[in-house]
């Protein structure tokens, strides 16, 4: 049954979830100032899910119940439900300007469900049935879920079992009839604290010494010993400023991380997805971060097109709309975006069935896809601050464009300075144009450069993971030999 | 008439597909029933509303007497206009 935006935000207030921020125990962090933007955009993946005219992108037809359900909880059924897939986050990116954190759960599913399928080919075990039958739950519920792979990996030149502190990946500590207790923390957990539900995966291919931390499991967000610390960003606290609208660039939507702590957190079995098959780690995890690399090629394309809409019109109220190299620029940005989306529609209509029968991207595809994120958006946020102008980030504040305090020699207000000195071409007001400038700084850098910027860098995998993922399937030795063909070489 | 109406999601839409649908219900006004398909209802036709050449949207899991028709431009609206309107005469009758 799928939930509308409201039923979401009331079953978040349900829930006994634990955050922190600034060193305090935040009790309504569903109205808080500073997350309920991230919980916005959320809402907006369900809000779309009940529209006609977005439907065919937000839900699918679930293959386990055949019931409507959202495409985030659903497992691709073919190379046309991923193409779907990266246009629905191009969809979304668009409405948002925004990470809407959903993603992280889908791509989860969808690696979950055929890994768990191999591992019980291999060992006779009966995760895929668990996972199929809490899919279900999950599409049922139409549930946000916290797809978790990374863990904070203290010394980088150490494996798991090697750390000084053995808490540094998540790890079983003990194995009981009824379950099994982890222990340890997931690291810059995207839309972790507007999830009902969490689901872990090891974060890099593991050895049999390092089998304590080949585990996969789910637990609900408020389960007894997990609490997450929110993650600060830039300018963040603008949104505690009185009244604060304009200063913000994006008022209604943000994205959100959080440190997740699994303080000796108890899971029954039919949770557990993994426990100790060591050898099945890096499966899943390249799995994982294929889809999610995959997602990057639709999402980050939603937001570049706010972006590049937004240097438009920041020429048009500067007046400089018709200079060739401004005009220019804009073609230029939106070569940029559309070849991102190039590579996230190409890696989709490459896809193939796996084993359990869900869709996988075609993998070189899906890694120079996020290859070109990692540098692209950058290039894009560049030439949008290039267009806008040092203006954006050395106008007064919005209270000073609203002060009526008198400070000129004819009793000119701040407010009525302000306006004068700022007003750019007359097509436009310029309350208009402080909007479009503070909403490139807020994605430059601001609040939204989390997601826009440094996400892209190291989301879904710092550049140089897809760069051995292209060594590995870049087929050079095949090349070698159509160059030794064509030039005669025996 | 009953006209069953399918979207594609919109991911980068070259016109208002609302609108488009919208100028189509004024000038059908009672003569035709536009609603938004679902499955299980047989339509007169299906008109799949798609943002760009694409029209990427999925239609097959609905019921028709008369097929579809896809729009995916704005400047489709008279085609449409006219398509109907010929299957208004043959449903009259």
């Amino acid at each position: 049954m799928l939930m509308t935006g409201a039923q979401y935000i009331e079953s978040l207030r349900k829930l006994n979830t634990r955050v922190y921020m600034f060193g305090e125990k935040v009790d309504n962090w569903v109205d808080h100032p500073i997350i309920s933007p991230s919980i916005n955009s959320v809402k907006m993946t369900y809000d779309l899910a009940q529209d006609p005219e977005y439907a065919d992108l937000m839900t699918a037809k679930s293959d386990i119940s055949g019931e409507v359900v959202n495409r985030f909880s659903h497992l691709h059924q073919s190379t046309d439900d991923l193409r779907k897939k990266v246009k629905m986050q191009r969809l979304l990116g668009q409405k948002t300007a925004s990470c809407f954190q959903r993603c992280v759960g889908m791509d989860a599913f969808n690696s979950e469900f055929s890994t768990t399928y191999e591992i019980d080919k291999k060992y006779g075990t009966e995760y895929h049935k668990r996972f199929v039958d809490y899919l279900k739950f999950v599409q049922d519920n139409d549930l946000v879920v916290d797809g978790a792979m990374t863990d904070p990996k203290g010394d980088r030149s150490k494996s798991p079992g090697q750390q000084e502190d053995p808490d540094l990946y998540v790890r079983i500590v003990e194995k009981r009839e009824d379950g099994i207790v982890v222990r340890g923390a997931k690291a810059h957990q995207t839309g972790s604290i507007n999830s009902h539900e969490h689901l872990i995966m090891p974060t890099i291919a593991l050895k049999e010494e390092d089998k304590a931390y080949a585990v996969s499991f789910a637990v609900p967000s408020d389960v007894d010993g997990l609490y997450m610390i929110y993650g600060r960003q830039s300018c963040d606290t603008r949104k505690l400023e009185e009244g604060a609208d304009i200063d913000l660039g994006n008022k209604q939507f943000g994205g959100q991380e959080a440190l997740v702590v699994f303080d000796d957190v108890f899971v029954p079995w039919d949770r557990v997805f993994m426990c100790e098959e060591w050898d099945f780690a890096g499966m899943l995890v390249e799995r994982f971060a294929g889809y999610h690399r995959q997602s990057y090629g639709g999402c980050k394309v939603g937001v570049g097109d706010v972006i590049i809409g937004a240097a438009a019109l920041a020429a048009d109220y500067n007046g400089a709309n018709k200079a060739s190299h401004v005009k220019d620029k804009i073609i230029e940005m939106t070569h940029l975006n559309e070849t991102l989306y190039c590579c996230g529609i190409a890696c989709s209509a490459e896809g193939y069935p796996t084993e359990a029968g869900n869709y996988q991207i075609d993998m070189l595809l899906a890694n120079v896809c996020k290859q070109n994120v990692t540098r692209f958006p950058y290039e894009i946020v560049r030439l949008a601050e290039d267009i806008a102008g040092g203006v954006m980030v050395t106008m007064p504040s919005e209270k000073d464009f609203k002060s009526d305090l008198k400070v000129g020699k004819n009793g000119e207000t701040i407010g009525e300075i302000c306006h004068k000195y700022f007003k750019g071409s007359p097509v436009t007001s310029t309350e208009n144009r402080v909007r479009i400038l503070r909403f490139i700084e807020n994605v430059a850098l601001g609040t939204a450069a989390v997601g826009y910027r440094t996400e892209s860098m190291h989301g879904a995998g710092s550049p140089q993971a897809q760069r051995i993922m292209i060594a590995r399937q870049g087929n050079i030795e095949a090349k070698k030999e159509l160059a030794k063909n064509i030039a005669g070489i025996k | 008439m009953l006209c069953g109406v399918k979207f594609c999601g919109g991911c980068n839409p070259r016109f208002e597909r609302g609108k488009a649908l919208e100028e189509l219900k004024r000038h059908f006004a009672d003569r035709i029933e536009f609603a938004h398909a679902q499955e299980g209802t047989v339509y007169d036709v299906l008109l799949v509303i798609g943002g760009c050449t694409n029209c990427c949207a999925s239609y097959c899991e609905y019921e028709t007497r008369k097929g579809n028709i896809k729009l995916w431009d704005g400047s489709h609206v008279e085609r449409i206009i006219d398509e109907l309107e010929q299957m208004l005469k043959t449903y009259n009758k």
